[in-house]
């Protein structure tokens, strides 16, 4: 009927109006009236939808062949291919954040000096971790336990009897442990993480999400016990930089290059990514069919084979996702804690907005 | 799908603040435009140390020879001009005791702001009272320049709890009356004349299940500047509690806010209503006569509020805290005018509220406002206001208005001018000069 009345109302209005205006107007209407969703039978519905969604796709392929088309010209023209455009995605359009870290900052080194970690990330103090669960059974948790035990070097395992965490801390700090994980688990799963710091560093609370064990991959590796390199990527922001340093004094400094393993925490939207790989770099014959230089232009292309190094990785370990809900800035302390970050609804107000 | 708010950050009245953070560096924060200012860090002091990290700040907020009293993490108690940062006297080691092995901060610090009249301006007195309780006051030469100076008596000490630690400390605006209060220490209030303990606070009975939470007070303010009998302080578990000395030693009136420690306080000028901040950067003002919250400050703060701090004269309230950020609310509307970041945690934040834009903007007739300036001094509190007033005025009336330029029609345009700022003042709220001018004429209600 609003499609009907619309019409009906048009006329009107052209009949009213003259020259372009009216040119404008129907054309306008005429696009208005075309909309699948103002029909009402369902059949001539979705036969005009349909329609529009494969004129749609005609559309793209044309699109893309024509691309493609002028991206080969210009090649064989030997000029440069137009510019290849860049997809919009959130990453791309993130929110433009002030609090991301600049290379020359120096309050930011000084901060640095100043915090927790920096007696361990300036190797005065060796790492050493100690590693508990809730009070609660699970099924996972033991086999996920023992992979961080071999992934994190210097790292003990105590089980958790019936202490309270604050003393947990305390005998943490006398037997001069320098980090506390607590694998929290629900519905026998583990399912959150908290990293504490001693003697009275910042507390972070994680959830865990995504778990896959070691012999749930296929063809994984089993690590050797050489000190692993870290890689951290992605960490930008003030808190995040932060977060970055608490993981950071996980692991020893001294990284033993000959091991060849790598743990990646990778940061993207705000999920952090664990991986734990062993690589090696293999030399490999890359056979180039179209070479771009202009003096192969009339030439026939050759085919010569390059040498590249690429690594090759395996994956070993477990495989995880993190996200910070909170860190808070003592020891743990649920009632008398303050927080220094602690995720609220009411931060989130938009979707390209990311604190880490 | 998350709700998205695109809310603008309306601008703030010109204004500038202190804030001092935990790498010991003191920065100043000044909002230039007269209406919709961006605020921005002007200046810098001190260097980043984390020793140097500041523990407590006092303030003396007058137009002659203000000074601002710094307490540091190594002890040092310094003595600065917070117009230019000028260092004027040091107060190294200042805990006598020498308990080294526990953490021994300076907590509270106050910096009276009455003077020996013989003494004028070259000595200050100030309190001080550590972690421990021990409260001193002690008398400090101020120079000119940064030399070393030594207390000129004496400090006289006492201790003010023998057990616990002490976390909060204030003196009452009469500057006669302190409290003290903190972990295991209930509140209490001292005579500073004669150093003795008037009263003592009682901890609320055990609740219905047998359960008694010890005490544990986060911090404290007196609720009005003249009467020191009435206090609120919040504890560790999130709880507010009014108290009234000349009524009784329990609470008067005590609610609960949240779920973390109140970590910062502050009462509004009109004596009746507080902010509260607590640890997760909740941050509400509530109305104390009837315990009924007013409203809270949302926004996107994610840290602990750790200072809450009221303009004197605006309405702005601003409030820091460990997420780097410092933050200027409407105090009517509850709306944030802006946030700056600054890139370390804050520990305190000050206003300093003798700040005046002077106004670069040049208009068409500017001779002849000088004249103006000349016969009106006399009749307002200050030239520099007076300029600003007399410009928005020839903004109005301009044009036709030139030809006069008769004391008599000065007079009158200026009774025009009242009233036509009035009207603009109605709708400009944050024109400091229009509010103060408003006073003067002193027309009923609003």
């Amino acid at each position: 009927m609003g499609g009907k009345r619309k019409k009906s109302d048009g006329d009107d209005v052209e009949e009213a109006e003259e020259g372009s205006k009216k040119k404008t107007r129907t054309s306008a209407e005429k696009k208005e009236q075309l909309l699948p969703s103002m029909i009402k039978n369902k059949d001539k519905r979705s036969e005009v939808h349909a329609k529009l969604k494969r004129q749609k796709k005609l559309d793209k392929r044309a699109k893309a062949k024509a691309r493609d088309a002028a991206a080969k010209r210009a090649l064989d023209l030997g000029e440069e291919p137009p510019e290849k455009k860049v997809p919009r995605t959130i990453e791309n359009t993130r929110e433009f954040d002030e609090t991301v870290c600049r290379p020359d900052d120096e309050e930011l080194f000084a901060g640095n000096d100043a915090d927790e970690f920096s007696s361990i990330l300036n190797q005065q103090q060796t790492p050493k971790i100690l590693i508990t669960t809730c009070r609660f059974n699970s099924t996972r948790g033991p086999a996920f336990i023992s992979e961080l035990l071999s992934v994190i070097p210097n790292a003990h395992y105590y089980k958790r009897g019936t202490y309270d965490l604050k003393k947990i801390v305390e005998y943490a700090k006398n037997k001069h442990f320098t980090s506390v994980i607590v694998v929290h688990t629900n519905r026998r799963e583990p399912d959150a993480l908290l990293v504490i710091g001693i003697p009275n560093g910042p507390t972070a609370h994680f959830k865990l999400s995504k778990l896959v064990l070691r012999k749930d991959i296929k063809n994984h590796g089993t690590p050797t016990s050489h000190k692993p390199e870290l890689v951290l990527n992605n960490f930008t922001t003030r808190l995040g930089h932060r977060v970055g340093r608490l993981i950071q004094s996980l692991f020893p400094q001294d990284p033993e290059h000959k091991g060849r393993r790598v743990v990646t925490f990778h940061n993207q939207r705000d999920f952090i990514f664990f991986r734990h790989h062993r690589y090696i770099f293999e030399t490999k014959e890359v056979k180039k069919a179209e070479s771009k230089s202009k003096k192969d232009k009339d030439g026939k292309s050759e085919n010569v084979p390059e040498q590249k190094t690429i690594a090759r990785l395996q994956e070993c370990g477990p495989r995880f996702t993190l996200k910070l809900i909170s860190l808070q800035h003592g020891t743990f302390d649920t009632k008398g804690g303050e927080y220094e970050w602690v995720h609220k609804p009411e931060m989130d107000t938009s979707r390209r907005r990311f604190f880490l | 799908m998350p709700r998205t708010t695109t809310l603008e950050c309306s601008g703030c009245p010109p204004l500038r603040a202190l804030t001092f953070d935990a790498l010991g560096l003191i920065k100043v924060v000044e909002a230039r435009d007269r209406q919709r200012g961006v605020p921005q860090v002007v200046e810098r002091w001190g260097n980043s140390e984390a020793s140097k990290c500041v523990t407590a700040v006092s303030m003396i907020d007058r137009n002659s020879n203000p000074l601002l009293a710094v307490a540091r993490k190594n002890n040092q108690i310094e003595i600065l001009s917070p117009v230019n940062g000028d260092i004027q006297a040091t107060i190294s080691d200042a805990n006598d005791l020498d308990i080294r092995s526990e953490e021994n901060n300076i907590v509270g610090l106050h910096l009276f702001a009455k003077q020996d009249l013989d003494l004028a301006s070259r000595y200050c007195t100030l309190l001080s009272c550590t972690t421990k309780g021990n409260a001193s006051i002690r008398s400090v030469e101020v120079a000119d320049s940064s030399t070393g100076s030594s207390c000129i008596d004496s400090p006289k000490t006492w201790n003010v709890c023998s057990g616990g630690n002490i976390l909060c400390s204030k003196v009452d605006g009469n500057e006669k009356f302190a409290l003290f209060g903190g972990k295991g220490v209930e509140i209490n209030i001292w005579d500073l004349n004669n150093f003795t303990k008037i009263w003592n606070s009682k901890s609320p009975p055990k609740n219905s299940l047998g359960i008694f939470t010890p005490t544990w007070f986060t911090s404290a303010t007196f609720l009005m500047k003249d009467d020191h009998r009435k206090f609120v302080a919040g504890t560790n578990s999130h709880q507010v509690r009014l108290y009234d000395i000349s009524a009784q030693r329990r609470p008067v009136l005590s609610f609960d806010f949240r779920e973390t420690p109140i970590k910062a306080l502050a009462e509004d000028i009109d004596g009746y209503s507080i902010y509260i901040g607590n640890g997760s950067g909740d941050m509400a003002s509530v109305d104390i006569r009837t315990g009924k919250m007013l409203g809270c400050f949302s926004g996107k703060c994610s840290g602990s509020i750790r200072s809450i701090v009221r303009h004197p004269e605006l309405p702005v309230v601003a409030s820091s805290g460990l997420d780097n950020y410092l933050r200027l609310w409407d105090t009517k509307t509850r709306q944030l005018l802006s946030a700056v970041f600054l890139k370390q945690p804050i520990m305190h934040v000050l206003f300093d509220s003798n700040f005046i834009v002077k106004g670069a903007v040049l208009l068409p007739c500017k001779e002849q406002t000088q004249p103006e300036i000349m016969v009106n001094e006399e009749v307002e509190v200050s030239p520099l206001k007076r300029k600003k007033s007399s410009r928005s005025k020839e903004h109005i009336l301009d044009g036709s208005e030139r030809k006069k330029r008769s004391k008599q029609s000065k007079d009158r345009k200026k009774s025009e001018g009242n009233d036509e700022h009035l009207n603009i003042a109605s709708r400009d709220k944050k024109s400091k000069s229009a509010s103060k001018k408003r006073n003067k004429s002193s027309i009923p209600g609003l």
